[in-house]
């Protein structure tokens, strides 16, 4: 399912790069900070004699909830494919923004972490935090068992290291020495299990920008030019719970479970992590990873598509049960999908003729009638930001009435062809998009908005065409979705700093004196009640000036399984994307083997036996304004 | 107009043919009623009695449903109004014409998906497309446009191709030689590519995609208007008209082309077909036409992606088929009317 429609490509390196650090700085950190390990080149002088404030506060959390299920049991190999082998094992430089990167970041712990459900700080390295008074430094007390995979004990000198490693040019990453050089400022050494991260300037979510990772200092000791070549295939000593045990290049790689895992008694990771063994194979095509699925040589697949979940999972093994299915309700950032109105545009700048675009956009009929009810209305720009989600906006529904009211307040009169016209002008507007599986829908709004009196040329181009057109802001209305970060961005997308100018996001040219000022607050706020506040009447305000036209989301997950994998009772977070994923600190590890479904499912296979078939739809974390969306009424 | 003798018996031999005559007569009649498809495949009906009044609502502007006592501002949705008259059986009546459907709605039904198989009952005789349109009746508007487009092609092609080709042979040296380079470097450019470039960052209408193949497209034809033209040069009557005095252009136009006028006519069908083809292709690769617009070759697209609907693929390539065979037999016709070899015989 392509949840980021018309994303061009420059958007998707965009978000990859900064996806790991800044925009997504909040999934990266649910990943396990990889590459975040700091050291020290400049902050040489805070060595001399580092003293802690005595007035900070010492946090900690162990109150939150545990969300691992106290049945799990540890054991069995978890198999799972990879359409590519990874071009190198370093975490950083050359081609080390791979799709296997996960796996390796993942298994590397960061100071702190967040929990899926509460979003609150939650222990990982370090077992205390504190916030400094100057609002830009974080003070962390290390858990002191904490351990490298080669068993040496991770001291704040690792993350000094950090620093050094990051900063250096010998690694060829630009975007880390940048990032490093940017955001973080330095960090303080107090004795070897206390230290303080310092960023460049103030901000809210401090959490979020200093939470970096230790790299070992005793395995990379001094950089020099052969780095990147040196460390290629190399195993980097890590603080997560595998590591890798074998590899065979090109055709599967292998981990194994630390048997005695420093973290493994910690409340958050806790009967998680229980698979012994997890072993990647290359498998080069995507059909023929669902095959191998079939054959029990792959454990699980993901069948969020459609065609998937609907048609081809009508096969054997799921219809004898021996693989089960579950469609999980998330509750995670939403993509921005739908139709931004240009409002440099004649046409658009009376808001009257906006609202009325949105009312004659029959979205609910495309859901329902394209898309198989597997979509869901999209209320607003900013959905799925927790607090900061204003959900008590609605997109503007299909509705003819109003649209004739709109219209006609601003003095339209239909034509003789049935269009809307005014001194001369159609309401005839060009809606231009870059995905061509994206033809059915937009037939579909066309036909409905004729019956509004609102003719839509399509206008289809190459991907990259037109995310261009949009951001030399040469569209008349953009159909084009925008990824998400951990908290809501306006001011890219709405401030009037970013109107009226070639390559800036804010492609509708939303230009509001009051919505300006109430987005520069927000950014200068450091205080979080408040931008909790701004944030919900600043999307009331994106709301009523009417540029946006919110269309679809997708907030879930499905996967196929093999039913001698067991999930908690709850089988996943409000944030996870993958109910299977091995590794992952926050939202990981949360499956386990079962020995005796396996055995039981391997002899009902073998005597041809059925199984009864399962489906589980999981909707304890489904958003709650959901329920009725999906089957509202529609006016057609 | 006095008809040469020479031509109304290349007419005759054309109709002995029976073959190729009968292919122009289909032919001819499928454009023909292409032309009026709006009578034949309509969502509009082609007659409304509604209190004593006639509506013809199939040409001109729309009739909102208020006309007719319906609730809402939009057109009329005439199939559901002869449903609810039949009901009312009050002397009103709709007569809709035989395919009841136009080429771009979407005729979707609850707890269904498209594309739906062809139905009688439902009056989509072909089946619907992945997005619910009617089958036949993008077929027949795809048809228009295609054929259409491809004699527009022609016309511009053959225009300019027949032009510069009688000129580089009628004046021969030098300026041939250099037309000749410039075709040769012109013939490099590869064709496909421009479109798919350009298709890309604008999206071209009818008449800018009739200008851009065009632009590639007049080559073909000037190699061998320069080599008939060559050999024209050096007749009698040439001479005879010069020695008159009669200009260039008016030897080029009124005496060396009506002569080999045969060798134009026998490749046109062929460039029709031809025509139809890269236009289908084009569409079928998404840099055609726009969407919605009715193509054939965005339907052989869903009927690649949905290969399970067989009436997708199969109504299309059934259409492609007989249209391309018609032509050829056409060309094939044409080719031996005009052939001066009489006995000429085809295995």
């Amino acid at each position: 399912m392509n949840k980021h429609m018309g994303k061009s490509s420059a958007t998707k390196t965009q978000r990859h790069k900064k996806g790991r650090i800044m925009i997504k700085a909040y999934k990266f950190w649910l990943r396990g900070s990889l590459t975040m390990l700091l050291v020290f080149s400049v902050p040489v002088a805070a060595w001399a004699a580092p003293e802690l404030p005595a007035d900070i506060e010492w946090l900690t959390n162990d109150t939150d909830p545990v969300y691992a299920s106290p049945e799990a049991k540890k054991g069995g190999t978890f198999r799972d494919s990879l359409l590519s082998f990874p071009a190198t094992f370093r975490s950083v430089g050359p081609d080390s923004n791979n799709s296997f990167a996960r796996v390796m970041q993942s298994n590397q712990l960061g100071l702190i972490g967040i929990h899926p459900n509460t979003e609150n700080i939650i222990p990982e390295l370090a077992t205390h935090w504190a916030f400094g008074k100057d609002k830009k430094t974080m003070y962390f007390k290390l858990n002191e068992k904490a351990r490298w995979s080669d068993g040496k004990p991770v001291t704040a000198l690792d993350f000094a290291y950090t620093i050094e490693f990051m900063r250096s040019e010998f690694i060829v990453a630009p975007f880390y020495n940048d990032y490093y050089t940017r955001e973080i400022d330095r960090i303080i050494v107090y004795d070897d299990y206390t230290l303080a991260v310092v960023g460049t300037k103030a901000k809210p979510d401090l959490h979020l920008h200093l939470n970096i990772g230790p790299k070992p200092r005793h395995f990379f000791g001094k950089l020099d030019k052969g780095f990147v070549r040196k460390f290629n295939w190399k195993i980097e000593p890590n603080t997560g719970p595998y590591r890798i045990s074998d590899f065979k290049k090109g055709k599967s790689i292998k981990l194994e479970r630390k048997k005695d895992w420093w973290a493994k008694d910690l409340r958050y990771f806790k009967n998680r992590f229980n698979v012994d063994r997890v072993i990647f194979k290359v498998v080069r095509d995507f059909n023929l990873m669902w095959e191998h699925f079939k054959k029990a040589q792959q454990d699980v697949f993901r069948i969020t598509f459609p065609d998937y979940w609907h048609v081809k999972s009508k096969t054997a093994v799921i219809e004898n049960g021996y693989v089960h299915r579950i469609w999980f309700f998330n509750d995670t950032q939403q993509p921005a999908s739908g139709m931004w109105l240009n409002l440099d545009r004649e046409i658009f700048k009376d808001k009257n003729v906006r609202y009325a675009f949105a009312h004659a956009m029959n979205v609910q009929k495309v859901i329902e009638k394209v898309l198989r009810n597997d979509y869901f209305r999209l209320e607003q720009h900013y959905v799925g930001y927790g607090r900061y989600s204003n959900n008590s906006i609605k997109a503007r529904r299909f509705d003819l009435t109003k649209v004739d009211d709109y219209m006609k307040k601003s003095g339209w009169k239909r034509g003789s062809d049935g269009i809307w016209a005014k001194n001369g002008m159609r309401f005839s507007v060009e809606v231009t998009y870059g995905f061509e599986g994206h033809t059915p829908r937009l037939v579909v709004l066309k036909e409905e908005a004729k019956k509004a009196g609102i003719e839509l040329r399509l206008q289809k181009l190459d991907s990259a065409a037109s995310f261009k057109k949009f951001l030399e802001k040469k569209h008349d209305v953009a159909w084009m979705g925008w990824s998400t970060g951990m908290r809501p961005a306006f001011w890219q997308h709405y401030h009037s700093a970013n109107a009226h100018k070639p390559q800036t996001n804010n492609i509708s040219n939303t230009d509001d004196a009051e919505l300006d000022k109430m987005i520069d607050a927000f950014r200068n706020s450091l205080d979080e009640a408040e931008r909790i506040d701004l944030s919900l009447k600043i999307q009331a305000k994106i709301h009523e000036t009417g540029a946006f036209v919110p269309t679809f989301m997708v907030p879930y997950l499905r996967q196929a399984y093999w039913r001698w994998w067991r999930l908690p009772k709850i089988p996943g977070t409000k944030n996870s994307d993958d109910l299977f994923d091995p590794f992952d600190p926050s939202i990981g590890g949360m499956f386990w083997y079962d020995k005796n479904l396996h055995e039981e499912t391997l002899a009902a296979k073998k005597k041809k036996k059925k199984l009864p078939p399962v489906t589980i739809i999981e909707e304890t974390y489904k958003m709650k304004f959901l329920e009725n969306s999906k089957f509202s009424t529609v006016n057609s | 107009m006095k008809i040469n003798p020479l031509t109304i018996k290349k007419f005759r031999r054309f109709k002995s043919i029976k073959r190729g005559y009968y292919s122009f007569i289909i032919f001819l009649m499928m454009i023909l009623a292409s032309l009026f498809a709006e009578m034949l495949v309509n969502s509009r009906a082609l007659m409304v009695r509604y209190d004593g009044n006639y509506y013809f609502p199939t040409y001109g502007n729309i009739i909102p449903g208020t006309t007719f006592d319906l609730d809402y501002d939009y057109e009329t949705n005439y199939r559901q109004l002869a449903g609810e008259f039949e009901k009312e059986s009050s002397g009103n009546y709709v007569l809709m014409p035989p395919v009841p459907f136009n080429a771009y709605e979407n005729d979707l039904k609850d707890d269904q998906f498209p594309p739906f198989p062809p139905s009688i009952k439902e009056r989509h005789y072909l089946g619907t497309d992945a997005v619910g349109r009617d089958i036949v009746a993008r077929l027949v508007y795809g048809f228009r446009i295609a054929i259409f487009f491809s004699l527009a092609l022609l016309l511009a092609n053959y225009t300019i191709g027949v032009s510069i080709g009688s000129a580089m042979g009628y004046w021969g040296g030098r300026f041939d030689l250099f037309f000749q380079r410039i075709i040769e470097i012109w013939s490099n450019v590869p064709f496909l590519y421009v479109i798919i470039i350009i298709s890309s960052i604008m999206v071209p209408n009818f008449f800018m995609l009739i200008l851009i193949m065009a632009f590639f497209g007049w080559i073909g034809i000037t190699w061998t208007m320069r080599t008939v033209t060559y050999k024209e040069r050096e007749r009698e009557y040439v001479l005879a008209a010069k020695a008159l005095g009669a200009s260039n252009m008016r030897i080029i136009f009124k005496h060396i082309i009506p002569n080999t006028i045969a060798i134009i006519v026998t490749f046109a069908p062929f460039a029709v077909s031809g025509g139809v083809v890269a236009l289908t292709s084009l569409d079928y690769l998404g840099f055609g036409l726009p969407p919605p617009t009715p193509s054939w070759g965005e339907l052989l697209q869903q009927g690649w992606t949905h290969l399970d609907a067989w009436w997708i693929s199969g109504s299309v390539i059934a259409a492609m088929i007989i249209t391309l065979i018609t032509v050829t037999f056409i060309g094939e016709a044409v080719r031996e009317a005009f052939d001066p070899k009489k006995h000429t015989v085809y295995e």
